[in-house]
């Protein structure tokens, strides 16, 4: 991973409560005008543009409370500050969780993850952060706190400004509490992994895949690189021996057990060239292997695609060959991928980007940087293709941030303001 | 009982000419008779008829009209079925009410990649119906599904009973076609998930016709469940069958539905249906699981054994898919059985946190007491979204007082106990007056900016949602009746 940026970051604040924040923040928007860059666990500082203006980083290391966690209503409310690790734990307790993957858990935050609007393997079946806060507050550029939705499961009074705040990279206001709905921990997960002879054997799987008997929670897909790299990483023996498809199944014993039996045949049908169920006992660091997957690369360049599934194989196929170890969530048209350490000029990556780009654009979707070098992110499209509707994001931004002081130039939006610093 | 803001538009004859340039002789009413079934929708207290309806058959014909209002700066209103239960489509200051109704094609549907592109004016339950027999389906199943419309579901992020375990419309919608209140178009999202940039799509389901109109969609299409279970819970006391539903969910089990009627919903449904429904029952939980054959049988065990244990009279169990149909007819067609009880009633859409519903139950129940008004209840339990309804004669004024005093107690109950005041209904212009109960001035301060950066004339639905008097300044409508449902 290449080093964040925190060289703009000449200051930094930690607020102790959220209403210390707001009047900073309020304070800042009347007097110094300095940009703020909000910083969780520090997990995604290479995520964006670079922060090139000078600025404040607002940390939220110290706004860590559960306000309210009435566990019979499945519903968590906590301050944004808190570690993922630490939130799991205490939804453990209750035997609940939230269902959304993490990398670097025991550091990234919640109010970190939805700005990034992280996700991972299980969002197939379980759905991503959108499907999960329910109430947000945040405090806007001028230092306003303001909440949306509430805490409550179904809730339509006003608009839904959780939805927007989740993956707004901290542009339109700092997070700084959160109400989720959680889930029960399911009784088991299992996992079946099938290896083919090359990529054009996968597509057919999926197509079965679809009318299965079974649900499964994820479907994966790994080239042999990738597939060595979380065998490795998990401690458990994966297939290597070509293009590895992973088939997760959560529940209770007995279904997830019958789904496991039944989605082996299904995939008999298709002559894989091995097939391995990980035992029960390693799913768990399968599953933590398969999540810091995106973050465990020495690699120039990390970057990744979204399109419609049903593409997604082929283009696994069009990446591998040019020497991009990968990981899909195939069911959803998601691709992590790291290009290939032969890729040392800045030219060869744009060159490569473009390809992959092109193929996603013509697929319905595009390709992100999620990680490269400082010195080449000036060059590469971080956020892909702009689209028409970057325009009325832009609008967005600028009803809720005038200024252009929250995240300035780092996300969608060129930075707007200029003068202030 | 119909008040309004007075238009300040100049509504002349060189308009209507140019709208029917538009969209043709057939595609408009203007003529006063045919107003009429527009000057409301299933909130039917406050009244207000457009100045003219137009009937567009294309997204070219809707930014032709959007933008004819733009210039003209006569306010204009989407309209769907006109199912909405909070007067969301009530053209507030007339001007042009856009009937989306003729755009109900379904544009593609991909099985592969799981997703189907509809008009908006296509009815909720035909989409379901298209895909018969494909595996899939299209999750939320509002009550009025037979009628509304998927672009009014957009609209205001409609739910339903099944929306317990797949989520309400925000969770099933991937894109929008949208025709900003300029004229301009602009695609959200599209059949890919995770596009860079900002979730606009989410943000736009549920925007109540404010951020402009949709005329094309992208949703999500969901497998069929392999089997289901459906139960009957029968039990003497509504608080043994709230204190039911709190102990299923607080097992960690999520049914696909969970829904409860009391006994004065049972008589009419009984009457209406010939079911079988125990009269006798203080109330009956409509309890649903689905999912894999090899699972379900195991879920509904547990579910019984809660029921019993928490002190149901009896669970019986739905034997046949015929029976599981009825059962959920007699759920759907509810609101429709209440004609035997009273000339006019009057639905709230509270919601609560699940465990509180024991005690919004009974609030609502000292609420009748206390206000000499017959309420009976059916309701998604499971979410804990209320619908109390109230049973009164709207001839009789006090009687219209009374309905009016006991559900602003009720819905400031709900906030009290930690909820919401609409669950799946919307704000509207009914609830409107609730917003800075629920929110703080800069709460809607916001709101009004995110409305602003889309709608900056305020001409698209003026006066809707938010208390605040927008750019374009007309008067809050004034609520002088009874609010009405379904």
């Amino acid at each position: 991973m290449s080093l964040p940026t925190l060289a703009a970051f000449a200051d930094e604040f930690t607020p102790a409560s959220q209403s210390e924040l707001a009047r900073f923040m309020a304070e800042n928007a009347t007097i110094q005008q300095r940009v703020l860059y909000p910083v969780g666990g520090r997990t995604a500082l290479h995520y964006g543009f670079p922060a090139n203006v000078p600025g404040v980083a607002i940390s939220t290391s110290k706004l860590t409370q559960v306000i309210d966690y009435p566990a019979r209503d499945m519903t968590i409310t906590v301050e944004a500050g808190i570690r993922i690790e630490t939130l799991a734990e205490i939804l453990k307790q209750e035997r609940q969780r939230l269902p959304i993957d993490v990398p670097q858990a025991h550091r990234a935050t919640l109010g970190g993850i939805i700005a990034c609007n992280t996700s991972g393997a299980r969002r197939l079946g379980l759905g991503t952060l959108r499907d999960y806060v329910i109430g947000i507050s945040a405090i806007d550029a001028a230092g306003s706190l303001f909440k949306s939705g509430g805490r409550v499961v179904k809730n339509v009074a006003g608009y839904d400004l959780c939805k927007v705040l989740v993956g707004s990279l901290g542009t339109l206001g700092l997070i700084t509490q959160v109400t989720l709905k959680v889930r029960p921990i399911p009784e088991a997960t299992r996992w079946l992994w099938a290896s083919f002879s090359d990529f054009d054997r996968i597509e057919p799987v999926l197509q079965g895949l679809l009318q299965s008997a079974t649900r499964p929670i994820a479907i994966e897909l790994l080239d042999p690189f990738a597939a060595t790299e979380i065998s490795a990483e998990a401690r458990t023996e994966l297939p290597t021996s070509g293009p590895v498809l992973g088939i997760a199944f959560e529940g209770s014993q007995r279904e997830t057990d019958w789904q496991l039996e039944t989605v082996r045949h299904e995939l008999e049908a298709h002559r894989p060239n091995q097939l391995v169920t990980t035992p029960e006992s390693d799913t768990e660091a399968l599953f933590n292997a398969l999540t810091e997957f995106e973050i465990a690369a020495e690699e120039p360049v990390t970057f990744k695609v979204n399109m419609v599934p049903s593409r997604t194989v082929e283009f696994c196929k069009l990446a591998a060959g040019l020497g991009v170890s990968l990981q899909s969530h195939v069911g959803n048209g998601i691709v992590i991928g790291h290009l290939p350490d032969s890729i040392t000029t800045v030219q060869a990556a744009v060159a490569c980007l473009d390809t992959l780009r092109a193929f996603a654009r013509k697929s319905h979707g595009n390709l992100i940087v999620l990680d490269c070098s400082e010195e080449w992110k000036a060059l590469l499209p971080q956020f892909g293709d702009a689209e028409p509707s970057w325009t009325l994001m832009q609008r967005l931004k600028r009803q809720l941030d005038p200024a252009d002081l929250l995240n300035r130039g780092r996300f969608v939006f060129p930075a707007f303001a200029t003068g202030s610093a | 009982m119909s008040v309004s803001a007075p238009p300040r538009h100049v509504f002349g004859r060189e308009v209507l000419r140019q709208l029917k340039d538009i969209v043709g002789e057939t595609g408009l009413l203007s003529q006063p008779e045919e107003l009429l079934v527009y000057e409301c929708d299933g909130y039917t207290i406050e009244k207000q008829v457009p100045d003219v309806v137009v009937f567009p058959t294309t997204t070219d014909q809707v930014v032709r009209i959007v933008r004819l209002c733009h210039e003209l700066k006569i306010p204009f209103i989407p309209r769907g079925a006109g199912t909405s239960l909070a007067g969301g489509s009530l053209p507030v200051g007339g001007g042009v009410m856009i009937s989306l109704t003729r755009m109900k094609k379904i544009l593609e549907v991909n099985l592969r990649d799981r997703y189907a592109v509809v008009e908006p004016g296509l009815v909720n339950v035909h989409l379901t119906q298209n895909l018969k027999g494909s595996g899939y389906h299209y999750a939320p199943d509002p009550s009025s599904q037979g009628a509304c419309t998927l672009g009014g579901n957009f609209a205001t992020n409609s739910g339903g009973p099944h929306t317990l375990k797949y989520g309400v419309t925000v969770n099933h919608v991937l894109g929008a076609e949208m025709v900003m209140p300029d004229g301009e178009v602009v695609t959200l999202g599209g059949p890919a998930e995770d596009n860079p940039g900002l979730d606009l799509t989410g943000l736009f389901v549920g925007n109540e016709g404010t951020f402009g109109i949709a005329t094309k969609i992208w949703v999500r299409l969901t497998r069929d469940p392999a089997a289901y279970r459906t139960m009957l819970g029968i039990f003497e006391t509504v608080e043994a069958a709230t204190q039911t539903i709190s102990n299923i969910i607080g097992a960690g089990i999520v049914p696909a539905a969970l829904e409860m009627m009391d006994q004065g919903i049972v008589e009419a449904l009984e009457a209406a249906f010939h079911f079988g429904f125990p009269l006798d029952a203080g109330a009956v939980l409509l309890i649903e699981v689905d999912g894999l054959e090899v699972a379900v049988d195991s879920e509904a065990h547990t579910i019984i054994e809660i029921c019993n244990r928490s002190g149901a009279r009896e669970v019986r169990q739905a034997n046949t898919p015929k029976e599981r149909l009825l059962l959920w007819k007699c759920r759907k067609q509810a609101f429709g059985a209440i004609g035997r009880l009273s000339p006019s009633y009057c639905t709230q859409d509270g919601v609560v946190p699940r465990t509180k519903l024991p005690e919004i139950l009974k609030r609502i129940t000292e609420s009748g007491l206390r206000h000499n008004l017959r309420i009976v209840n059916v309701f998604h339990a499971g979410d804990g979204n209320i619908h109390p309804i109230i049973l009164f004669d709207e001839r009789d004024k006090d009687q219209v007082r009374r309905v009016l005093e006991a559900s602003d107690e009720i819905l400031d109950a709900c906030i009290e106990l930690g909820g919401s005041v609409t669950g799946e209904h919307g704000i509207g212009v009914e609830k409107i007056s609730f917003m800075s109960k629920l929110f703080t001035p800069a709460d809607l301060q916001t709101m009004l900016a995110v409305r602003v950066a889309f709608n900056p004339t305020n001409l698209c639905s003026p006066q809707k949602m938010l208390p605040t008097a927008g750019a374009c300044g007309t008067e809050q409508i004034e609520r002088t009746g009874v609010r009405a449902a379904m």
